[in-house]
């Protein structure tokens, strides 16, 4: 361990080693968190782009919830405007709950997760390291379903296209912060796979409520007006209030 | 109309009512349990 | 001491209840536009407010066992969530049953019954968290953690569901929250006696449910002792 005490992740010489210990102790308490939480992303994102399996499985899978939906749904008729964000966000959220749920439990593997809590880095820079990495993750598969959607439901979904990426990137957050949060809270139980999905949905609601307002008013090509300003505000305030709280609490849910 | 109204809220009371004797009957079935439980672990203590 | 209190609770409650009943069925009369449905009110609204309030006593029991690590303030909280469930559940179907007489639905998406059934679900997840569990002290420190999470939520489902405007439950009428003047104080005032006598039966059933995980308690660790010899 070098005596900044950020966990070494590939074999240093003498010099680089000296090196890294004079920019620790130079380095400031946020660099120091930034840093510990850029490894844990990199890490993550590193395993799960050489395997590609959860990736792969949830892009499938949103493509298969796209298809099964337009039996439920007539995607040609008039009002598929109405529901199409709805629509968007159900199918982000199932895809999502596939790589979230992996998030924790790929570490329990080899004991991988008592490795990392005794690494010398705090619990909320663990989260907020996977989460990060989830989150560009479901952005990567929400980026990919997103025409997949518009050419299944014939929705013309460019139109507003960097308020509807504004909305996504916000959105998308929620569901990753409060997925991984219960990723981690559900690691240790037998029925994970079962108790994952209840924590989380309803608490999701709110910000899937707000989300999808403001994606439906996006998709049917019209900008966001005072009307949806409410709903943005909820969306951010989720955002907040639900990542302070995460990270406020994942010590005691990791630890004790 | 009345009659109408008479059984909705007959209805509504019933229910009402039925969900907390379901909990109580339910509270006391588990008394139960936990009794039988309890001596049968006092019991198998005491064996040692 | 327990048992008197009990007792006593029991009695009162009792005798609460059935004058109550004398008075919400006989006493009263019938309300202008919605005739005798509107005697569910006396069951649906203090349901309502018990299980709010219960879930909220909930959260403030889960944090005071985040910070002393007690085990007896996370039975508390359990014991106090399952009850509060009971009677939330007694106001959604009294509200589903009321709404399919006034609006023709049996339900109809309007906030706070809404907001009621997703309280139900996330705090019927933190019972079903706390069956999944089998260790006491990591099943105490999850599910006060959920309970937080839960009752943030709730909060912000209310909100939201305020600002999304579906078909609109009444608004409120009881006097402490209008100022007074939109219910009649001789429909009022059953409602409160109601809700007292409700809140007794209440407590009973969370000092029962306290005598249970208590014992819980105690078998866990008595079957430790008989299996570590």
């Amino acid at each position: 361990m070098s005596e900044a005490g950020m966990p070494i992740t590939e074999v240093e010489s003498p010099e680089a080693s000296r090196r890294q210990s004079r920019q620790g102790r130079a380095a400031s308490p946020v660099a120091l968190f930034l840093s510990q939480m850029w490894t844990i992303m990199a890490k993550d994102l590193r395993s799960e782009l050489r395997t590609k399996e959860a990736l792969n499985a949830s892009v499938a899978f949103s493509i298969v919830i796209l298809v099964l939906f337009s039996f439920a749904f007539d995607p040609t008729s008039d009002q598929a405007e109405e529901f199409s964000g709805g629509l968007l966000w159900l199918v982000f959220t199932f895809a999502g709950a596939l790589l979230l749920n992996r998030s924790f439990v790929r570490e329990m593997q080899n004991d991988c997760l008592d490795g990392l809590l005794a690494a010398p880095i705090p619990a909320s820079a663990l989260f907020l390291g996977k989460a990060m990495a989830n989150y560009l993750l479901l952005m990567a598969i929400e980026l990919v379903s997103l025409p997949v959607f518009g050419l299944f439901y014939n929705v013309r979904w460019a139109r507003q296209f960097w308020a509807l990426m504004g909305v996504l990137l916000l959105g998308t957050w929620a569901l990753t912060a409060i997925g991984t949060f219960f990723s981690a809270l559900t690691v240790n139980l037998r029925i994970r796979e079962l108790m994952l999905p209840t924590l989380v949905y309803p608490l999701l609601i709110p910000a899937l409520m707000s989300a999808m307002t403001l994606t439906t008013t996006l998709l049917s090509g019209s900008p966001l007006g005072p009307d949806n300003a409410l709903a943005l505000r909820m969306l951010v305030a989720f955002d907040i209030v639900f990542t302070l709280l995460s990270v406020t609490f994942v010590d005691t849910v990791l630890l004790g | 109309m009345d009659n109408q109204n008479f059984d909705y809220m007959f209805y509504g009371f019933v229910a009402a009512w039925l969900i907390i004797v379901i909990y109580v009957v339910s509270l006391a079935m588990r008394e139960n349990r936990l009794r039988r439980e309890l001596d049968r672990v006092r019991q198998m203590v005491d064996k040692r | 001491m327990r048992m008197r209190i009990i007792v006593l609770l029991a009695a009162f409650g009792a005798a609460m209840l059935v004058w109550n009943l004398h008075t919400i069925l006989l006493g009263l009369p019938d309300e202008a536009r919605q005739d005798m449905i509107f005697r569910i009110i006396y069951f649906h609204v203090p349901g309502g407010m018990l299980g709010l309030t219960g879930f909220c006593v909930g959260l403030g029991c889960s944090l005071v066992y985040l910070v002393k690590k007690n085990l007896w303030w996370d039975s508390m909280a359990a014991s106090v969530t399952e009850v509060a469930l009971a009677f939330a559940l007694t106001n959604l179907v009294t509200g589903s049953i009321w709404g399919r007489q006034q609006w023709g639905v049996w339900w109809a998406w309007d906030a706070r019954l809404t907001g009621m059934l997703i309280c139900c679900l996330v705090f019927s997840g933190y019972l079903m968290l706390r069956r999944a569990v089998e260790e006491p002290t990591a099943r105490a420190r999850l599910s006060a953690v959920v309970s937080v999470f839960g009752t943030v939520n709730a909060w912000f489902v209310y909100k939201a569901i305020d600002w999304f405007p579906r078909l609109q439950h009444p608004g409120p009428v009881l006097s402490f929250r209008t100022g007074g003047g939109k219910m009649d104080p001789v429909l009022e005032h059953p409602l409160y006696w109601n809700a007292l006598a409700l809140l007794c039966l209440a407590i009973i059933l969370v000092m029962i449910r306290m005598r249970q995980e208590i014992a819980a308690r105690e078998i866990d660790s008595l079957r430790r002792a008989a299996h570590s010899y």
